[in-house]
């Protein structure tokens, strides 16, 4: 055994387990499902090699068009809604912080709540005729109130809505432990220079928190993409599609459809966009980001 | 040798020859299927079955559908079925042409067969070969209000009821006391469901998949059966468009007395039960035969829930025993819970079945559909493009349900959803 191998060895062996399940119940899952995306195969049956008719189908076909676009829509309102209502709620109970225990703990309490019970919850906030938002609005004098969840102008973004209310509190404890790492001198300084709030918030919060910022918008990123508990107890993608995203397109091709081979196709253009807008961002993070 | 090797040795050869002792005597058959409510009830016929078996013991194991296909597909995929297992009329053919079904044919004789019901026992033939046997089948009704329709001194729906005969009675029985537009009580209930719309489609003699069953081809009186059911919510009022009723579970808008009728499965008969409790008076009757349809063309929607044995099964004739115990004698009435109806007749038309006792007191009405010609409406790929289940907001649901809510056109929907549904055929 040479010298370097005896060094390894020990290390190794103590991390074998978790490499045999990384590998088992990870990478080659992965790589299978790589390889899957080339066949037609319903789990049921011998799969037949199809080439690349799943991605023809998926780059051509009207439907997975709309669900591209309303995985974009959802991306557009969640992710940017997200980071900017966690930013505000982390900036003020960064500044109240007799205060904040309590409101970080009813903030975070969405998020470790179970997803579809919260979610039946905002089902009835938005029932057309008995949901609460639509009465409270009928007592405002407003009659012509829309049906949220059966209006597809309104389905997409009622889903991402709740989703915001459900994973804000995540974001938003990450960004107040990057707030409390700021030195307060910068704002003591600034203070005495006459710099405004306003000011004080993109010159020093925002800069110095830029890392947290960028963690978090990758995070969300990626979560926009992976929306489906909220989408399926909300809307179950409707109506007619409007609010299905592509996770949940994967959902239904995978184990309702049991067209497994077009469900992994379809994953791994999830995973190539992902990766795609991930580069970008890292691409921009110099200019941003401070190190 | 050791004396902890005196004492051990013996002891292991002694164990070891008790175990293949017992895995002679002893044989496990595996059983599994959808509904763990179900399961709850099958118990007591299983554990007869073990008893009239000595040493076979019966593993079953349910778990609700969304799971169960999974599980089962992957078992499949691994070449682990378990020997018995439900099969749905949706998916036989599927899985009969991916040879996972064994071949019950020769197994059962005409006269067995006889006991059964012929459209619940022929759902099960795929091709030449019987691949699965049914258990228990279900079919839509419509469902009404008793007390509606007496305060509204509307007869109560005829087994000769033309559709302009529903249509009146509709009408009569949609009511705005307060005359705001929106009526607190609708004659009717639908959307874009399965369980909805084929009952009307089938029983004006309509089709919408091509005679083998592999491509979209709405036929004539299909579509009009479409407009019909579109006339209801978007001419006549008499049914509210699905829009207004979101948020409340589909199943729970009649029996909430919100709708004075209602068509879907026959299994809703134990939600409406346990909802409306004793708050009204409600019956069951056959849906309307279409304006279109004949003697011969017209047809019930129905389907059964069945059992198959697994191609790699060790033990086909154990299991077939199972089967044959499982759906006929070995069977109670009280084990068939709600609407699901006993494919065996002798079950089915039996006191405790009929259960004269409770609503519907006319629940034998579903016991004549099974002697008519039925349609199951099943084709490969069905819940893609009729739009089921989780994926209920698209397909044929959805592109109906953009009708009913005012925002497309019936043609332009058929156009869809037809263009749509011929892709997932043909994908």
């Amino acid at each position: 055994m040479t010298p370097a191998w005896r060094r390894y060895a020990p290390a190794l062996i103590f991390l074998l387990p978790a490499l045999v399940g990384l590998a088992v119940f990870r990478l080659v899952p992965i790589l299978w499902s790589f390889v899957l995306s080339f066949y037609d195969w319903q789990i049921f049956d011998q799969p037949s090699f199809t080439g690349l008719d799943n991605y023809i189908h998926i780059l051509t076909s009207p439907v997975s068009g709309q669900v591209l676009r309303n995985t974009a829509v959802f991306a557009l309102i969640y992710v940017p809604g997200s980071i900017a209502l966690s930013l505000v709620l982390a900036s003020v109970l960064n500044n109240a912080l007799r205060s904040s225990a309590f409101f970080r703990s009813a903030l975070f309490l969405p998020y470790i709540t179970s997803t579809v019970a919260v979610t039946l919850a905002w089902k009835w906030i938005f029932s057309t005729r008995f949901g609460l938002l639509n009465n409270a609005l009928a007592a405002l004098g407003i009659d012509a109130a829309p049906a949220w969840l059966a209006d597809p102008t309104y389905a997409l973004p009622a889903v991402a809505i709740v989703s915001i209310w459900k994973d804000v509190g995540f974001y938003m404890i990450l960004l107040l432990a990057g707030l409390q790492t700021i030195d307060p001198t910068y704002y003591e300084a600034a203070r005495i220079d006459g710099a405004r709030v306003v000011r004080r918030f993109f010159r020093i919060t925002v800069p110095l928190l830029s890392r947290s910022l960028f963690f978090v918008l990758i995070i969300a990123m990626v979560r926009s993409t992976q929306t489906f508990e909220i989408t399926y107890a909300l809307t179950e993608g409707g109506p007619n599609r409007s609010s299905t995203t592509l996770a949940y397109f994967i959902y239904e091709n995978a184990f309702i459809h049991f067209q497994m081979g077009y469900a992994a196709a379809l994953a791994y253009i999830l995973c190539f966009l992902l990766g795609l807008l991930t580069l970008v961002n890292f691409y921009f993070r110099r200019r941003w980001v401070h190190e | 040798m050791t004396l902890t090797q005196h004492i051990w040795l013996p002891l292991v050869a002694a164990t070891a020859l008790a175990t293949s002792m017992a895995a002679a005597q002893d044989t496990t058959l595996s059983y599994m299927m959808w509904d763990p409510e179900q399961l709850e009830a099958e118990r007591a016929a299983i554990a007869e079955f073990e008893a009239s078996n000595p040493g076979v013991t019966v593993e079953a194991l349910a778990m609700p559908p969304e799971d169960y296909w999974p599980r089962l597909s992957a078992l499949a995929a691994a070449g682990d079925l378990p020997d018995v297992f439900a099969m749905s009329s949706g998916f036989v053919q599927s899985w009969a042409e991916a040879g996972n079904l064994a071949d019950l044919t020769g197994l059962i004789t005409d006269e067995q067969l006889a006991q059964y019901y012929d459209s619940a026992a022929s759902v099960g033939v795929i091709g030449d070969a019987r691949v699965a046997f049914p258990q228990n089948w279900v079919a839509p009704v419509m469902y009404y209000n008793i007390d509606m329709f007496d305060a509204a001194g509307v007869e109560h729906p005829q087994a000769d009821w033309t559709w302009d005969d529903f249509l009146a009675a509709a009408q009569a029985l949609t009511v705005d006391e307060d005359e705001d537009g929106t009526p607190e009580q609708y004659g009717m209930w639908l959307y874009g469901r399965y369980s909805h719309i084929e009952p009307w489609i089938f029983r004006n003699g309509g089709r919408l998949l091509n005679d083998d069953m592999t491509a979209l081809d709405p036929s004539p009186e299909a579509v009009n059966a479409l407009e019909f059911l579109t006339s209801l919510v978007n001419e006549h009022g008499v049914a509210p468009a699905p829009a207004e009723m979101e948020g409340i579970r589909q199943q729970d808008v009649f029996p909430l007395g919100m709708a004075a009728m209602w068509v879907d499965g026959s299994w809703n008969i134990a939600n409406v039960r346990d909802i409306a409790g004793d708050s009204f008076q409600w019956g069951i009757a056959q849906v309307p035969v279409g304006p279109d349809a004949t003697e011969e063309t017209a047809r019930a929607y129905a389907w059964a829930d069945m059992l198959a044995i697994a191609t790699n099964s060790e033990q086909p004739d154990l299991a077939w025993d199972f089967i044959q115990h499982m759906v006929g004698e070995g069977r109670t009435a009280s084990d068939f819970l709600g609407g699901k109806i006993p494919a065996f007749q002798a079950i089915a038309e039996s006191e405790a079945w009929l259960e004269a006792d409770m609503q519907p007191a006319n629940k034998g009405l579903l016991l004549e559909i099974g002697t008519q010609p039925v349609e199951t409406g099943f084709s490969r790929d069905w819940s893609a493009w009729r739009g089921y289940a989780a994926s209920g907001s698209g397909g044929m649901n959805g592109e109906l349900d953009e009708v009913f809510n005012g925002r497309s056109e019936l043609d332009e929907a058929i156009e869809n959803f037809v263009a749509y549904g011929n892709d997932v055929l043909t994908r």
